[in-house]
């Protein structure tokens, strides 16, 4: 009898504290996939092979299997090295019985051709761009395009210099092994990935002529925004690309180079992380919560995974970017997410320090079917921006203006390290429309301001059942201000 | 390898310019304006904030430094001790390479901030960093940061903590040694004499317990004699570092603990270590030293019971010779040894092949065929498996031998082949590896396979492969032939190649043809 009422009332004190503060475990399950015991297993790329396997490489190049990271009951999971003697792969997939792998020096395609569950046999398909010896000179791949080639974005040397052949650009390999210079302007890459279109993307880390991290869209012939290595352009007798001025803006430089394609999305530096790094697209049709066609990415600094929003506007992308979830293990770099909706997440902290305080981790995380209240979408508008809520708001605090405070910045276009956050205005909420079905609002902005970042905290905003937003900042970026 | 490229679809308008550009005119007169006004302007900046936003991630929450202290503390540092300046030019510029923070290496890259930070918010941080986790340094004011930002306007690269130190060093603490003097002595010594046997030149009394050479009254042919007590605070094991250019010996209580000799630099291979057993309470000092020419130099730091530290004993820091924990990769009957990562002394591409016969080599990808080959340890992976992975490794095994630095496949006119892309490698049971090379036309493939007492080479050609093309097998190195038909290369390994050519005195080459199947041996013995 006092057994059951004690019960019964710690049940009604726990109920309580969960509606006065929502935390991240009771929407996501993120757990911690067992690793083979001694081996140290700094994941920098992970495949999803048939029959719920699943493939990783490490930075000290061994690639292992591992069997029972889909199961309940995570003990039961057990690894087999498949391979070892690789060099620090970034980017891998499974493909016709073979993994593909873009490793710092070549794309290789690796078989186990006896079936005896290891590799022996090493294809390198391309090994066409240049290193020589710089630990910086990364190389990160994407899985195959429509089209069935490669994306390989290659880091510049010591992510200053352009020392050997390609630093600083995007090339495509194709199935038969050419490799195509496509885009210019990389400073140094954390990961790539597609949108749900199968446009590609990557993550560019602030340093030089990169006031801060950003998304960027690695649209064909497009030049990302660092010239350190536009003179490889000669090797391929293509055009030059754009040399922009010292001590700019991206906007005053996009608009004189029209192959200059601003960041997509910009993570400002400090604020939403410090190194984004792998970037996985949601068509699990809904099996990870409502975020269809979201982006998600991976941030190793701060150990964390961010949710992007993605629009079109007058032919270049943008959108918004949202705390998403938190407390990894290590700095996180590659992300897979299954269609069945698990996302699985490797990283090391090794030579960069992370939030995590592992030296290397490999995680699981499966949504509970619970949404927490967020903002879904931010979409511009000419006047300002409408807001998708994932439920119902309170239309009283929703369609208050001061429940939303904005800030607008941009960064400077230089080529010394990073930026400040410049040219800062503060645009201003001036009305609001709530929508019929209580699931939008659409604010009109007084001072939106083209090509700054848009902070939006919507702090005020209050659910139909009178919750605060789980995240309640926003950052868009306005790149284009729609007609 | 770019055949291609020049007709691939490299989809557009590069380096063109837009037919009407309206905007580029008007636009950037106002940025530029705008700029003046610089960063989003925040009231009073909390540097607690600040750090916790841009610097905890890797100097730690609690100052210890990230993921167990293997990135630098703040907490306890020397780096942040006394005036500012040399704090603030390390956030401004960042620092790169090898740095020691309380007696321990690390070899990482701090990106300088100037460019994101404006000066009071690094005044901020650096004032929480100089009064937190027990530091107690004065506040640093932005006044402080924009006179040095100023005075360093031209600097585009990281500091190095070597430079560093040259401006700013760290500040020098009382020592464990008391009633230290100091006795100079003249001479031409080429190692240590015996000092007892002879009378200094002067005597002085140095109170503050430290080691210096920089008043020597010269800088060659001169010696000297340390003689002091060393205040062992418990009783337990010591260890004494010492680095001298040239020489010096240590000892303790009338015993020598570590010595080096003759001539030569501070470099990690003359660093000797002594360890001994000491009582608590005050032992007998004494430190003899001599430079014979050029640079002079001494380090001496120790390392006692429950510390994981070691402490100087002279202004010049002492610095551990292990820049990173040996991980030795050897080669077992069942598995061979793979590493793909940068190997000194061939190209980039290179892989490393430990075979359980002893022999192991670095194959480059770059120029298809076996650079480097040794025996004894392969490779000590610790280099590029910690931190960063910074530089070549050397083989760590003997008689490393360079056979080649270029192009080995070649045409009649001598020159390299054209049109040549690497094309992998196969594994056989034990991970013994066959590389292939692709030609215009023909392929070769170049196996190799351990012997008990070096290796066994065997080259495949399949296709045809154009007239008087070659394979270069040692380029560079005296061949000595041997009645066996061997040659002996250079110093201790041996190859034997009957169907290879010797061209001049140095090159050997292999006459490839389609069909080829060619055997070479090398020998350890």
């Amino acid at each position: 009898m006092f057994h059951l009422r004690s019960s019964a009332i710690l049940g009604a004190l726990f109920c309580s504290a969960v509606a006065s503060a929502a935390v991240q475990s009771d929407y996501y399950l993120r757990e911690e996939i067992p690793l083979p015991p001694g081996e140290v297993m700094e994941i920098g790329s992970i495949a999803l092979m048939p029959e719920q396997k699943i493939a990783v490489t490490t930075r000290r190049g061994d690639l292992w299997i591992c069997s029972g990271a889909y199961g309940e009951d995570l003990s039961k999971v057990t690894w087999s090295k498949f391979a070892r003697g690789l060099h620090e792969p970034f980017g891998m997939f499974w493909k016709d019985g073979s993994l593909f792998l873009t490793q710092r020096p070549e794309v290789t395609r690796i078989k186990d051709s006896d079936g005896d569950g290891k590799a022996d046999e090493f294809e390198t398909i391309n090994a066409g761009w240049g290193i020589n010896g710089d630990y910086h000179e990364y190389a990160f791949g994407t899985r195959p395009d429509k089209n069935g080639d490669i994306w390989v974005t290659l880091c510049l040397t010591g992510s200053g210099s352009a020392a050997s052949n390609w630093r600083g650009w995007a090339m495509r390999i194709t199935p038969k092994g050419e490799m195509i210079p496509t885009c210019s302007g990389i400073r140094s890459p954390g990961g790539m990935g597609f949108n749900a279109e199968g446009d590609v993307f990557y993550c560019d880390n602030q340093g030089l002529w990169n006031g801060s991290s950003s998304l960027k869209w690695l649209k064909p012939g497009s030049f990302q925004g660092n010239p350190t290595g536009n003179k490889y352009h000669t090797l391929a007798k293509l055009p030059a690309p754009p040399q922009p001025k010292d001590k700019s803006r991206v906007l005053t430089e996009r608009l004189r180079f029209p192959d200059f394609v601003p960041p997509a999305v910009v993570l400002p530096h400090g604020i939403v992380g410090q190194s984004p790094t792998g970037i996985e697209p949601d068509t699990t049709g809904g099996k990870f919560g409502p975020w269809e066609n979201q982006l998600y990415v991976g941030e190793q600094t701060h150990s964390q995974v961010q949710r992007v929003c993605l629009e079109k506007v007058n032919g270049l992308y943008q959108g918004a970017v949202f705390h998403f979830l938190e407390g990894f293990e290590a700095g996180l770099i590659p992300l897979r997410l299954d269609p069945s909706g698990i996302l699985f997440t490797g990283g090391s902290n090794r030579g960069w320090a992370s939030r995590g305080t592992k030296p290397f981790t490999f995680e699981r995380v499966r949504w509970k079917g619970v949404t927490p209240f967020e903002m879904l979408t931010v979409s511009a508008r000419k006047d300002g921006f409408v807001i998708k809520f994932t439920e119902a708001v309170d239309p009283a605090t929703a369609g208050d203006p001061k429940s939303y405070a904005m800030k607008a910045w941009t960064y400077i276009l230089q080529s010394s390290y990073g930026s400040p956050q410049v040219d800062a205005s503060v645009p201003e909420v001036t009305a609001i429309e709530v929508a019929p079905d209580r699931k939008s609002v659409r604010l009109i902005v007084k001072g939106l301001v083209r090509g700054h970042v848009h902070e939006i905290a919507a702090s005020g905003v209050r659910s139909a059942k009178a919750q605060p937003l789980f995240h309640p900042t926003t950052w868009y970026t306005l790149n284009e201000i729609p007609n | 390898m770019f055949r291609d490229c020049r007709k691939a679809s490299f989809g557009s308008s590069f380096g063109k310019q837009p037919a009407t550009a309206p905007f580029v005119i008007r636009k950037p007169a106002l940025l530029f304006a705008a700029l003046l006004v610089a960063h989003v302007p925040l009231a009073a900046q909390d540097g607690g904030k600040l750090y916790a936003t841009y610097c905890s991630a890797c100097h730690g929450a609690d100052g210890k430094g990230a993921a167990a202290g293997t990135f630098p503390p703040l907490a306890a540092s020397p780096w942040l001790k006394g005036a500012p300046d040399r704090a603030i030019q390390v956030v401004l510029h960042g620092l790169e390479g090898p740095i020691q923070v309380l007696g321990k290496n690390y070899n990482l890259a701090m990106p300088p901030q100037g460019g994101t930070l404006p000066d009071d918010q690094i005044a901020a941080i650096l004032s929480h960093v100089r009064k937190s986790w027990g530091n107690q340094e004065s506040a640093v004011t932005a006044d402080q940061v924009k006179s040095i930002r100023a005075a360093t306007a031209a600097r585009t690269e990281a500091w190095t903590a070597e430079a560093l130190l040259k401006l700013h060093p760290l500040p020098l603490e009382k020592t464990a040694l008391s009633g230290l003097t100091s006795a100079f002595h003249k001479g031409q010594w080429k190692d240590l004499p015996d000092f007892k046997k002879l009378k200094p030149e002067s005597v002085e009394e140095e109170h503050d317990g430290i080691l210096s050479l920089s008043d020597a009254p010269a800088k060659e042919h001169f010696g000297m004699v340390w003689e002091g007590k060393f205040d062992a605070t418990a009783a337990g094991n010591y260890a004494f570092r010492l680095d001298a250019d040239d020489s010096a010996r240590l000892w303790i209580d009338g015993r020598v603990v570590a010595q080096v000799r003759g001539i030569g630099p501070i470099k990690p291979q003359r660093q000797k270590i002594g360890r001994l057993k000491l009582t608590k309470g005050l032992h007998d000092f004494r430190l003899e030293y001599v430079e014979f020419t050029g640079q002079e130099g001494l380090s001496l730091a120790w390392t006692g019971p429950g510390m994981d530290v070691w402490k100087d004993l002279s202004d010049r820091p002492s610095k551990d010779a292990k820049l990173w924990p040996e991980i030795l990769l050897t080669p077992t009957p069942q598995e061979t040894s793979i590493y793909r990562n940068f190997i000194a002394g061939t190209t980039a591409r290179a892989i490393g092949i430990g075979l359980s016969g002893g022999m192991h080599f670095a194959w480059s990808a770059d120029h298809f065929a076996p650079e480097l080959i040794w025996t004894g340890k392969f490779l000590d992976a610790g280099r590029h498996w910690t931190e960063r992975g910074q530089g070549n490794q050397n083989p760590a095994g003997e008689a490393v031998t360079k056979l080649g630095k270029d192009f080995a496949l070649r045409g009649k006119d001598g020159k390299a082949l054209p049109d040549l892309r690497f094309g992998g490698y196969q594994l056989d049971q034990i991970g013994q590896p066959t590389f292939r090379v692709r030609g215009d036309g023909f392929e070769l493939h170049d196996a190799f396979r351990a012997e008990p007492s070096g290796m066994l080479r065997r080259i495949e050609v399949t296709g045809r492969v154009p007239d008087g093309a070659t394979l270069t097998l040692v380029d560079g190195l005296p061949l000595v032939a041997e009645s066996d038909g061997s040659y002996r290369l250079g110093g201790k390994l041996r190859l034997a190649a009957p169907d290879a050519r010797k061209t001049g005195d140095r090159t050997l080459i292999l006459p490839l043809r389609s069909g080829l199947r060619s055997e070479i041996r090398y020998l350890s013995k």
